[in-house]
């Protein structure tokens, strides 16, 4: 069925169908990913409520916000959640040259360490609380290894409880990243490890000097992505601590959800979104800026 | 034209695709039908009622419930749904703001005022018993329900604490009788450390605003903190001596929840007080069959108040937005919920109170042959303080558990001598004003 | 030999690694299956048990009994099916005309697209629900699918897949006259299937994961997925770790073995990530 007739009608008509194509996800983008962003932050500035009239207030939530303990225990939490990063990211790097060879049965290997990846985090979370039980297996172990001397409270005491949350937050991510980096890795040309083990590189050198130079966009991508993600933790505390104890494990965004909606208080949930999601589009942002010049998604 | 005649070709082709493989079409029409989760009944009246955290160990009871009201009600289908209680209020409230709010719903106190005040819950003061016959709840019940003079919900269980004490110990220390005064039953604990070398009593101090309240302090008056008033300064005084004197249960004393190291201490014959609900003495007997053969039963001493400690009630209420015409067939089920012979199973079965005058007269609780074991004593004195067992709570604040927070600590160091009390309690004062003046989330 | 035995020390050290990384990584459910096929012994205690005491079925029984696992299996089956469904739909037409039309504004689009990468999404979820409410959508299967059928992820991956797909065979269907959705549908779609396969795996192991957004917007827990009701096992009055260890264990296994056969679609979802 050809139409006759110009060519910009033909254009016309083809910008058209790409639109039709494209409209599903767009309004699904729009009301889901877009809408919420700008309705969220003016929502922000009421004291909305499902069940009541809502009435603009200003800032009055912001300055309760920083005013309140909690949150702001959840905002330097979430800023201390950034030192899973080096460690995700070095551990996944390692991992994946560790995996990078052709070992029989490697690839079991490397399913064993995406396995956490593909677990639900409430089942994370279950199985971990069973680890780290007082009398539990982790104590159990390090015990034995004589790291500590009594068993500790790793979900009890308020001064480790974040911490272990962390631990669990890395135990997910090695796996995810692993894959990436190895990805990277299998796309490195070989040449230059040759070269290098020529000259007499030993393992260590090559590995600094060579690889990880190498990886470099890849690094940069998984470190912003492990960036956001580790300010926008919320579900590993939902499942592990439900933000105790005594309000220790809280992060912003788990503020933000307890808040919001196990106690219904919907507009400091929203206000305390909205400060999360202007750290992460502005460390996004920054980092885009950063990376434009070499490169293209 | 040219416009809509693309979208239908597209559509139409998509749709003759589909459509032509069956197995597309299966899956299709399970996942159009499964979409909408809103039940459908026309016929019949439908009632839900939403209980709180008693699934899986109730399921029989309920179910049992259910079938022999529906065998009785032709007219009215009954649906249960149980929620863990973190998740029920924002249930509640999303379904109450989208129109299709539960016919019943188990809340507790605290929360029933709250909802309440928002206007949130209908008054039930003409439901509480059928036209024509007065209700049998007990005062106290009723009165946790009463907010600005009406009553909001039909009460269901409550608890109230007992004394349990080893005979032993307070016989070592020259007391055999029930402490008719919360001074009583400190000086007595003193008594049983200088005389025994163990604690006598272990208050939970974690909750030290319960501990105010039940005394008669109230921690706000008009509006304005008060726990630094000079009788709030004297009780702290007492629980100071008391805690200097060695009375007290050293282990977690300040902890929010204190109750597993008290159970422990008790059954390992280390604590000659331990004051709780009755459910608690059945696990003496089965844990410490020795310590339980030693175990007496007194009621604790009721405050100036006249307010028994330990009561912590739940109800159903009817939520806004439930059809004015519905109502009379809801508050029937909702008395039949909470009726003697219900109230009593449900409390044999969950080791709690009833809240019913007829449940609490029953023979289960009262006749008590004279070799009963302490659990069937805890039972009947139980049963006796019902009446003046009232929820205590402190209404209206927001944030409290951190508020609540600081006036543990400031207890703690008076407490154990660390500060002065005075000066303690002050500067608490001072937090809870400053919080309770900032700025005020909504 | 010398050489010899330094190469098999070698390999015997990184298998020595590997395992050891293999054990933490894969404990946790070791742990929790033998907990949840013992009867017997004290779950908590010094040393801890390694292997199963007093083998039976009795926990998961149990966990049967306590949740309605059945329904969660089928509430879990029908969002991840319609999230897929949806996903494969929407996102393939959606990539569809950035790779192979050329229309004004296309940078535009791609730009948009990119732009929800940098988005926080997690942080939506307050808002989604209150549109869901406000719409009328809550306590509804299409509220819980809705929000996760567009990804730029998913969209970038398949828009891959469309430019590896030969421009000749598009012309040379252009120039027969085939409209566009025919040439869509018919020609390229079915050329990219492996494609097609890693989106609708991944999506698939997502949608069955995800519990927290099911959990806000579905209101009676009954007709919560499995991932956010084997949580339900630990109410207040709660159920012994063993029956809560058996519904975990109900919970991971399908994935797990779904996983171990599909695991080459994992990785490569992954390479066309990085890419």
């Amino acid at each position: 069925m050809s139409m006759l007739g110009s060519v910009s009608a033909i254009s016309k008509r083809r910008n058209l169908l790409a639109y039709v194509f494209l409209a599903p996800a767009l309004i699904l983008l729009l009301m889901f990913s877009f809408w919420p962003v700008m309705y969220g932050s003016y929502l922000s500035f009421t004291d909305f409520s499902l069940i009541r009239e809502v009435h603009w207030v200003g800032f009055a939530n912001y300055r309760a916000l920083f005013a309140n303990d909690m949150f702001l225990t959840g905002l330097k939490n979430s800023l201390l959640f950034l030192l899973v990063v080096p460690f995700t990211q070095l551990g996944a790097i390692s991992l994946a040259v560790l995996v990078n060879n052709q070992l029989p049965g490697i690839r079991w290997f490397r399913a064993a360490y995406y396995v956490p990846v593909v677990t639900t985090v409430s089942v994370v979370g279950i199985m971990w609380g069973f680890m780290f039980h007082e009398q539990g297996t982790l104590n159990y172990v390090l015990l034995q290894l004589h790291l500590i001397a009594a068993p500790l409270g790793w979900l009890s005491d308020d001064a480790l409880a974040l911490f272990a949350v962390m631990f669990v937050s890395f135990w997910r991510g090695l796996g995810w990243y692993m894959v990436m980096y190895l990805a990277a890795l299998q796309s490195l040309p070989a040449e230059m490890q040759e070269a290098a083990i020529l000259d007499g590189a030993n393992r260590w050198q090559r590995f600094w000097r060579i690889t990880v130079p190498m990886l470099k966009p890849t690094i940069l991508v998984c470190s912003i992505m492990s960036v956001l993600a580790a300010l926008k933790a919320y579900q590993e505390v939902d499942v592990l601590t439900q933000g105790g104890p005594m309000n220790s494990t809280f992060t912003a965004l788990y503020y933000a959800y307890d808040q919001g909606l196990k106690h219904l208080k919907l507009p400091r949930g929203l206000a305390a979104s909205f400060v999360v999601s202007l750290c992460c589009m502005a460390i996004a942002f920054i980092c885009l800026r950063w990376l434009k010049p070499g490169h293209r998604e | 034209m040219v416009k809509m005649r693309d979208c239908l070709e597209i559509l139409g082709s998509i749709c003759k695709e589909l459509l032509s493989r069956p197995k597309l079409r299966l899956i299709l029409s399970v996942l159009l039908l499964s979409f909408g989760l809103h039940g459908n009944a026309f016929a019949v009246q439908k009632i839900e009622f939403w209980t709180m955290s008693l699934k899986p160990k109730f399921i029989p009871y309920f179910q049992e419930l259910v079938k022999n009201y529906e065998a009785q009600h032709p007219g009215i289908k009954l649906e249960w749904v149980d929620f863990p209680w973190d998740i029920l209020q924002l249930k509640l409230i999303t379904a109450i703001a989208a129109g299709t709010p539960p016919a019943l719903v188990n809340l507790s106190v605290p929360w029933a005022e709250e909802m309440a005040r928002d206007g949130l819950l209908e008054p039930v003061d003409a439901l509480l018993a059928a036209p024509g016959a007065t209700n049998d709840y007990t005062d106290a019940a009723l009165a946790d329900l009463r907010f600005n003079g009406k009553v909001y919900g039909f009460p269901h269980y409550s608890n109230v604490n007992v004394i349990a004490y080893n005979r032993k110990i307070l016989a070592a220390a020259g007391i055999f009788q029930a402490p008719r005064s919360m001074d009583e039953l400190l000086t007595q604990a003193v008594m049983i450390s200088l005389k025994t070398g163990k604690p006598g009593y272990a208050p939970a101090l974690g909750k030290i605003d319960g501990f105010f309240m039940q005394q008669g302090l109230d921690l706000m008056r008009d509006g304005k903190v008060v726990f630094n008033s000079p009788a709030h300064v004297m009780l702290v005084k007492k629980l100071a001596a008391t805690y200097k004197a060695g009375g007290f249960l050293k282990d977690k004393l300040f902890a929010e929840d204190n109750f597993p190291a008290v159970v422990d201490a008790y059954l390992g014959g280390r604590l000659g007080v331990m004051v709780s609900a009755p459910t608690a003495i059945k696990r003496i007997q089965t844990d410490a069959p020795q310590i339980y053969a030693q175990t007496g039963i007194f009621p604790v001493p009721p405050g100036p108040t006249g307010i028994n400690d330990g009561g912590w009630m739940f109800h159903f209420a009817i939520p806004k937005g439930v059809k004015k015409k519905d109502i009379p067939e809801v508050a029937a089920f909702a008395r039949y919920l909470t009726s003697d012979t219900n109230q009593l199973a449900f409390a044999r079965m969950a080791g709690v109170m009833p809240t019913t005058r007829q449940a609490l007269a029953n023979p289960y609780f009262k006749k008590i042959n004279p070799n009963a074991g302490a659990s069937e004593q805890a039972l009947a004195v139980a049963a006796n303080s019902m009446n003046s067992a009232r929820s205590l709570y402190v209404s209206g604040i927001d944030d409290y558990d951190e508020l609540r927070r600081f006036l543990v600590k400031a207890v703690e160091a008076g407490v154990t001598g660390r500060r002065d009390i005075q000066e303690a309690l002050d500067e608490a004062v001072g937090i809870w004003n400053r919080k309770l003046q900032g700025p005020k989330l909504p | 030999m010398s050489m010899h035995i330094k190469k098999v020390l070698r390999t015997a050290s990184q298998y020595g690694l590997l395992s050891l990384i293999a054990i933490i990584c894969i404990f946790p459910f070791w742990w929790t299956l033998v907990v949840a096929m013992s009867t017997e012994g004290n779950l908590f205690e010094f040393p801890p048990t390694f292997w199963p005491r007093g083998i039976s079925l009795d926990n998961f029984i149990e966990a049967f009994r306590v949740i309605p696992i059945i329904a969660f299996y089928k509430n879990s089956l029908l969002i991840t099916l319609a999230t897929v469904l949806g996903k494969l739909i929407v996102c393939s037409l959606a990539a569809y005309p950035l790779s192979r039309m050329q229309f004004s504004g296309s940078k535009l689009i791609m730009g948009v697209i990119l732009a929800t990468m940098i988005l926080p999404s997690e942080v939506n979820f307050l808002v989604n629900f209150i549109t869901m409410t406000k719409i009328s959508l809550v306590n509804t299967y299409t509220a819980v699918v809705l929000p996760n059928i567009v990804t730029a992820v998913s969209i970038l991956l398949l828009k891959q897949a469309f430019d590896e797909v030969p421009q000749d065979l598009l012309d040379a269907a252009r120039v027969d006259g085939a409209s566009e959705w025919i040439i869509f549908y018919r020609i390229v779609l079915p050329l990219i299937t492996p494609w097609l396969a890693t989106v609708g795996i991944l999506t698939a192991v997502e949608a069955w994961n995800e519990y927290i957004w099911p959990s806000i917007v579905i209101s009676k827990p009954e007709d919560f997925p499995l991932s956010a009701g084997v949580l339900y096992l630990r109410g207040t009055y709660g159920s012994s770790t063993r029956v809560i260890a058996a519904g975990t264990i109900l919970t991971v296994a399908p994935i797990l073995v779904a996983f171990l056969f599909t695991q080459r679609f994992f990785m490569r979802g992954m390479d066309g990530a990085v890419k």
